[in-house]
């Protein structure tokens, strides 16, 4: 402990309440899931195959709550440092960036360390329920939960020595846990069991994510094996690929920790307008919306909120929409097109719900980056203050940032509908399907949208609101996922269902029928729910706006 | 509006926030085209006074009006009648100088095509011309103040309150900011500037409004306000070494009073003496012979011509005294009474 930055760092983390109420909680739930599955009457389990169910379920909620919480505090370490001005000090001191890295990283750690000590006692009455190994089953999880807290800190580290705002950072942040989380065993879906390089790709790239390790410790196979026999190795190989990725980020981020970090060149200002004919020409191909070119002034009936959220967004202006929108499109089309051509034993129902996952992953990633900094960066920022004196109202306000969400929302669920059009094609009758689906997308876009706006209603700081919203989404969409993993044991059916009416991904999934929801009817109870709660907050954000805009 | 008639009217001001007085009674008038220095030190209310005239707080109790319009009742139009800048910048990312410009102008409803005219009217009083395809992000420090009068003056509002203007600016940036309040003034426009370098005030207002712990402490000319406090004078003794600092502080405090011994000022560094008296130029003088008959080595000896800095100090001091005695006088009259209430018992 004889870091300063590692007391300080550790200290700063302890004391939030947020950090109590989370090692609290996350005793109590596991202490509770344990409790639920009991042994209560006089038979014994032999085949240990009810403490099995249990420790599943335990240890994907440690994975889910690793990767949900352990990022959240290293993506902001450094980045706030540098703006409030205090890195410039930590580097200008005797100390050397290793030692500071070495700081930030340990004072994450060690809150993770006492998070997974916190759920010690729950796996502890696991393996005396019998049915567990000590040492293939509880310590193996345990030190690849140790390995994926390491590879998402130094992955939230790198990011914070790279970003340019705190909330910035955490939506890279939580963009990349995502992609290396999910994203990266979908070619290794498609690819497995076939001959060649490209199935050796896919199947290492598929152990950067730290699931299919868990999921072969549980003895739940491989993800979407679809009876192929996976090779017995991807705990070694998530061990080998996760060191090489640390390494990889630790090396990126301490050669990064000196005072070139802090050298940022100011913006000169140029403007296609005042350069040559030519370039303009050159810029307009290239960009077709040349984001250079002196804007005209906003019109007599815009939004000029809504108009100024689009020009001070870094990926808001025209020509990154059409990058965006031309990238959902084309990988719609190539996931139809994939799945279709190269698949044999795939149904449409299985594409659709790949596809449909594919669609609530851009919708709870991409809106709550748009919405949650609506009100919040503006009260950090001093804006609202500033909006406060213009004769604009709290509805024009609103309004203006709302559609400043709903309008590239829109248009990237849009994007990605070609996907269903070649499902259609495949199979004409699913057409009442589809449109169930896309009613779904869209509810679980307004959901998405309204709850992280009023969640950046109730906050003054974007990085809280920032964490809060996602924490609240991914418990929503992957937590009532891990209930459904757990049905038969230790859930029942009906509890089941009531968890996933409450998910509209699970809906979407129910009304596509894909694999694994064909049994539950979930659409109409879930447009239910999502109606009724995304009225609840909207009244919430609506009076919230009204407060914020009168006078103190 | 006659040149005379006063815009801005406060009376009885006060905000409470719980226990709480952030700003007590708080009563003045400002005419049409003058420069009020509004001053005090951190905490003291001005930020507060600020925001009720601008419609971002709502007053406890009393009024305000500006250009007869109600600050509290009428939010709305007091918004087109006031320019405000605060002393935080506001800005947003990735936008130019112009097109920040431009959602300000939008927000004040101003058309499309007088919004034009208006952002380049603006920029040239600024003199911001220059930076109008910048990002407002990559401005220094003294061009954001330069962009934020610009963004206070699109909708042309007939009063101007700047929340410290001159912060954090360098000397040639200070001098351009005080011209162009200058500049604003003879424009017509009323200023309220709020400023903790008060030599820079004292050069441009016409008022000057003091307020410690939330209450007004004087309000007037500057001239006005030193002819009050002038009746007390600062008198400086410099000694030729500060091993004598001593034995002047000693001859200086036996000439005072010893109840006035907080009114002197010894320095080591600069080997002087400072203090604040009422006594005459006669009986000054026979401070000197005292001093000299002590044998203290004496450089220099005279009154210090005061500014607006010794003004507020001295404002300062005796309100913090009078503070103080008043509740050292409640606290002795509470314990009297619980003393009495504990002899009945």
């Amino acid at each position: 402990m004889n870091n300063p930055i590692l007391q300080r760092e550790l200290v700063g983390i302890l004391r939030t309440r947020r950090a109590f109420a989370l090692q609290v909680s996350i005793a109590v739930l596991f202490a509770l899931l344990v409790l639920l599955r009991w042994p209560t009457d006089a038979l014994v389990d032999l085949s240990g195959t009810q403490s099995r169910q249990v420790f599943r379920l335990f240890g994907y909620g440690l994975l889910a709550t690793l990767i949900l919480l352990v990022p959240v505090f290293p993506a902001t370490s450094i980045v706030r440092e540098r703006i409030s001005g205090t890195l410039a000090l930590l580097i200008n001191s005797l100390m050397s960036p290793w030692k500071i890295y070495i700081g930030k990283l340990a004072g994450v750690l060690v809150f993770a360390l006492m998070m997974l000590v916190m759920s010690l006692p729950a796996a502890v009455a696991c393996y005396a329920m019998g049915g567990v190994d000590l040492v293939t089953g509880v310590l193996a999880l345990y030190g690849i939960l140790m390995l994926v807290a390491i590879q998402y800190a130094t992955l939230g580290l790198f990011v914070s020595s790279r970003a340019a705002s705190s909330d910035s950072a955490l939506r890279i942040t939580y963009g990349l846990v995502l992609f290396t989380t999910v994203v990266v065993l979908g070619p290794h879906l498609f690819l497995q069991g076939q001959p060649g390089w490209l199935s050796d790709f896919a199947f290492w790239l598929q152990c950067i994510s730290p699931v299919p390790a868990v999921m072969e410790l549980l003895g739940q196979g491989d993800v979407g094996s679809q009876g192929v026999i996976s090779r017995a190795t991807t705990s070694w190989g998530y061990v080998v690929s996760s060191a090489v990725i640390t390494a990889a980020y630790v090396w990126a981020t301490v050669t990064r920790l000196n005072s070139s970090m802090l050298d940022r060149a100011r913006s000169s200002g140029a403007i296609t307008d005042d350069q040559s004919h030519s370039t303009q020409l050159m810029r307009r191909l290239m960009f077709l919306v040349d984001p250079q070119r002196r804007k005209s002034s906003i019109g007599k009936w815009t939004n000029p909120v809504m108009v100024k959220e689009f020009r001070c967004r870094r990926f808001g202006r025209s020509h990154w929409m059409i990058r965006m929108v031309s990238g959902c499109t084309i990988l719609s089309l190539a996931l139809s097109i994939l799945t279709t051509t190269g698949t044999m034993d795939w149904s449409v129902e299985t594409i659709g719900g790949i596809l449909v996952v594919m669609q609530v992953a851009i919708i709870v990633l991409v809106t709550p980056s748009l919405s949650v900094g609506v009100i919040s960066a503006e009260r950090e920022s001093g804006g609202w203050r500033m909006l406060m004196v213009t004769p604009l109202s709290a509805g024009t306000i609103l309004r203006g940032k709302l559609l400043s969400v709903i309008w590239p929302v829109l248009l990237l669920l849009l994007a990605t509908l070609p996907g269903y059009a070649v499902m259609m094609y495949i199979d004409p009758g699913l057409r009442l399907q589809i449109q169930q689906v896309i009613i779904c997308l869209l509810v679980t876009a307004g959901f998405v949208l309204v709850l992280s706006a009023t969640i950046s209603s109730l906050f003054d700081r974007t990085a809280s609101a920032t964490t809060t919203a996602y924490v609240v989404l991914f418990s929503l969409f992957a937590g009532t996922m891990l209930i459904w993993l757990g049905e038969d044991a230790p859930f029942g059916r009906l509890t089941v269902e009531t968890a996933l009416a409450l998910n509209p991904m699970a809906a979407a999934l129910s009304a596509i029928k894909a694999p694994g929801f064909t049994q539950y009817d979930l659409v109409t109870t879930n447009w239910w729910m999502m109606g009724t709660l995304t009225a609840i907050m909207l009244t919430v954000l609506l009076t919230q706006t009204w407060r914020l805009t009168r006078p103190q | 509006m006659q040149q005379s008639s006063p815009v801005v009217v406060t009376e009885n001001l006060t905000k409470r926030f719980g226990e709480f007085t952030a700003l007590d009674s708080f009563s003045l008038q400002l005419d049409r085209g003058r420069i009020l220095g509004l001053i005090g030190p951190n905490g003291a209310g001005k930020t507060t006074a600020i925001s009720i005239l601008v419609g971002l707080s709502q007053p406890t109790s009393g009024s305000a009006q500006i250009a007869g319009v109600d600050c509290v009742r009428d939010a709305r139009k007091i918004r087109q009648l006031v320019g405000y800048m605060p002393d935080t910048f506001g800005s947003y990312d990735n936008m130019r100088v112009h097109e920040y410009l431009d959602f300000f102008g939008a927000a004040f409803c101003i058309e499309r095509g007088e919004r034009k005219k208006r952002i380049e009217a603006v920029m040239e009083t600024t003199q911001s011309t220059y930076m109008k395809d910048r990002y407002v992000e990559a401005l220094s420090h003294g061009m954001k103040q330069k962009v934020a009068i610009a963004r206070t003056l699109l909708h042309d509002p007939q009063v101007l309150i700047f929340d410290e203007p001159a912060n954090g600016l360098d000397p040639q940036a200070r001098i351009e900011m005080r011209e162009l309040l200058l500049r604003l003034a003879e424009m017509g426009k009323t200023l309220i500037v709020t400023s903790h370098i008060l030599p820079e005030l004292a050069r441009i207002c016409d008022q000057v409004a003091m307020i410690t712990h939330g209450r007004l402490r004087a309000f007037g000319t500057l001239e006005e306000i030193m002819r009050d406090i002038s009746q007390e004078r600062t008198i400086e003794v410099q000694l030729l070494s500060a091993d004598q600092l001593d034995e002047a502080t000693r001859v200086v405090r036996e000439f005072i009073g010893p109840e006035k011994t907080s009114q002197i000022t010894a320095s080591a560094a600069e080997a002087t003496v400072r203090f604040r008296t009422v006594k005459s130029e006669t009986d000054i003088t026979k401070l000197l012979a005292l001093l000299v008959t002590a044998d203290v080595a004496i450089s220099r000896f005279g009154e210090v011509q005061s500014n607006l800095e010794d003004v507020f100090l001295s404002v300062a001091k005796e309100t913090d005294e009078r503070d103080k005695q008043s509740q050292s006088t409640l606290a002795a009259a509470t314990a009297g009474r619980s003393d009495e209430s504990g002899g009945t018992e």
